[in-house]
């Protein structure tokens, strides 16, 4: 078959592929069905939104009085320190007049749409993968730039780096990032993920410069250094500009890869999207519809990145 | 043709070049050059002529030997060495132009960076230059969009436009497509007429025959002999010489 005898029929092939893909969810069900399982796909819109109302937390310990409207708490810093703190509009107080609280009691609900379990794993794992994006670049820029230096140690050091981080299991890396680092340097859970996944993605992302830079032919860098431009200067307006070009694919790709690694640090003690798909799991006695909402949570995000990046590599394309 | 300069601007003494396996790239080749000379060095490929002209501006390293530009030793320390580059232009075989520059960015570049040239000075310096290789209207054009011939002669207006000493042409023609040629070679023999030093490697017998005031043959690693033109192409001494311009001027 020509390939434009393909395209003309091609509704009919992509019929095709729908029937495939419904045959395969329907298998699904059936095998479902066969352990008598009962899909309640009711029970999760709750830990997406949570319509129950915003919890409010009490700022500091002291003693709560409640206004005559039922609505306005008054809370008193207890050994008179401090300026007391009124709270308006707390639809349900779940505090009596006169109790006292302690910080991070839970004082109340204000009324109102708020984010369930899932939205608030899914902004943790935005979180921890961005900001450890920003680290693992700066990393992967320096060792990549010393796997091509002249320097012996830089490489050596880049080297050693790259080979013990892509020799080893990201999990066991963020249990020595969990378990050791983060009692010795004094990290936080948060801390201790953002510098596994870092350490873990900066190896990669090294790789990724390193072929860049080596991608350039050798004949810019003697073309540079033939008009008399220093080390730093060539690589800084003739290298890297080219690198980059080269470098920017790729590295969206390992930006994608590092929204699914982070789920791993669901085994410290982070509530990221995978962790919260746990916990709903736990109380919903609902797995399978969790975990396909789950998985299809961070195929949004990574699919959404992926059409980012597609658009990026096309323009790219255009300018060569 | 002003040949009044004492001091070669271009000496290089016994210089050897030894590849880590042991091979000689140069065996003790010495070569000068005066101030407004045009020598061409002809010879068959890998005959280590591109070699030679490379160690002329460090791009080579040697191993024995020393060569001095306009009376300073060529030192490997990067400082010197980026100084007594600023006053050699190199033109490569495949251009080397940076591609994600336009062309008048790339005659910009190096004046900017290295000569410390205001924006406006290198402007007016790459516009007078791009005209004078008859690419006034292409200044905005990135490499990919000219042709070989117009790529060949950005990077030769860029080489110009640290206004060196002298300039070294490695193969200039040798990747073009034959109608482009003629363009480059004219652009050269201008430079010629002007009075700028020139050391071309080039298997254009033409261009060495009209253009060069000594043309020197190389052979394996060696300099074989030299000579002006016209006893050189006409009354060949050497036999290694004989036989090579047998062969070339058969094809």
């Amino acid at each position: 078959m020509t390939s434009s005898q393909t395209s003309r029929r091609g509704w009919v092939w992509h019929a095709l592929s729908l029937l495939i893909l419904a045959a395969f969810c329907g298998s699904l069900y059936l095998a479902s069905k066969r352990i008598d399982y009962t899909w309640r796909w009711s029970r999760l819109p709750q830990y997406l939104l949570s319509t129950g109302g915003e919890e409010i937390d009490a700022p500091f310990d002291g003693t709560v009085s409640i206004a005559a409207d039922d609505k306005t708490l008054t809370i008193t810093p207890l050994l008179g320190v401090g300026a007391a703190q009124t709270i308006p509009d707390i639809a349900v107080p779940l505090v009596a007049d006169g109790e006292v609280v302690f910080r991070g009691n839970t004082l109340g609900k204000k009324p109102g749409i708020s984010a369930g379990p899932l939205l608030i794993g899914l902004w943790l794992t935005l979180r921890i993968s961005f900001v450890s994006l920003i680290f693992a670049l700066v990393l992967g820029v320096l060792a990549g730039l010393g796997r091509v230096s002249h320097n012996p140690t830089a490489r050596d050091v880049a080297s050693f780096y790259v080979e013990i981080i892509r020799g080893t299991p990201l999990l066991v890396q963020l249990f020595i990032a969990y378990f050791f680092f983060a009692p010795t340097l004094h990290l936080s859970a948060f801390a201790a993920g953002v510098f596994g996944l870092s350490v873990f993605t900066g190896a990669y992302i090294a790789e990724i410069v390193r072929a860049g830079i080596q991608a350039v032919p050798k004949g810019q860098t003697e073309a540079s250094q033939s008009l008399g431009l220093s080390g730093l200067q060539t690589l800084r307006h003739v290298v890297l500009p080219q690198a980059i070009q080269k470098i920017l694919p790729p590295l969206a790709g390992q930006f994608i890869n590092l929204i699914k690694d982070s789920s791993l640090v669901s085994v410290m003690a982070l509530t990221d999207l995978t962790k919260a798909g746990r916990e709903v799991v736990s109380s919903t006695f609902s797995p399978f519809e969790v975990w396909f909402t789950v998985a299809l949570m961070y195929l949004i995000l990574t699919g959404g990145l992926s059409l980012v990046v597609n658009r990026l590599e096309k323009r790219l394309a255009r300018h060569d | 043709m002003t040949e009044t300069a004492e001091v070669p601007l271009i000496k290089a003494s016994d210089i050897e070049k030894r590849y880590p396996n042991g091979t000689l790239g140069l065996k003790r080749a010495s070569l000068s050059v005066a101030l407004g000379e045009v020598v061409v060095i002809v010879g068959p490929s890998g005959s280590g002529k591109s070699t030679l002209l490379r160690t002329l501006n460090g791009l080579e390293t040697i191993t024995a030997g020393e060569i001095t530009i306009d009376g300073h030793l060529l030192h490997e320390r990067a400082a010197d060495l980026r100084r007594l580059r600023t006053s050699v232009g190199m033109v490569f075989q495949q251009f080397n132009l940076f591609p994600h520059l336009s062309a008048i960015e790339n005659l910009m570049l190096a004046p900017q960076k290295v000569l410390k040239l205001s924006a406006a000075e290198a402007r007016a310096r790459a516009e007078k230059l791009l005209a004078k290789v008859g690419l006034a209207d292409k200044a905005d054009v990135h490499p990919a969009q000219l042709s070989g011939g117009q790529q060949q002669r950005v990077a030769i207006a860029r080489a110009l436009a640290m206004q060196p000493k002298v300039m070294l042409f490695d193969e200039p023609t040798s990747a073009l497509d034959p109608e482009m040629v003629g363009e480059v070679l004219e652009v050269m023999k201008q430079l010629a007429s002007e009075g700028m030093t020139m050391c071309v490697v080039t298997h254009e017998m033409g261009f060495a025959r009209a253009v060069a005031d000594r043309v020197v043959f190389m052979d394996r690693g060696e300099i074989v002999c030299e000579a002006a033109p016209a006893g050189f192409f006409d009354a060949p001494t050497h036999e290694r010489l004989k036989t090579f311009l047998r062969q070339v001027l058969k094809a």
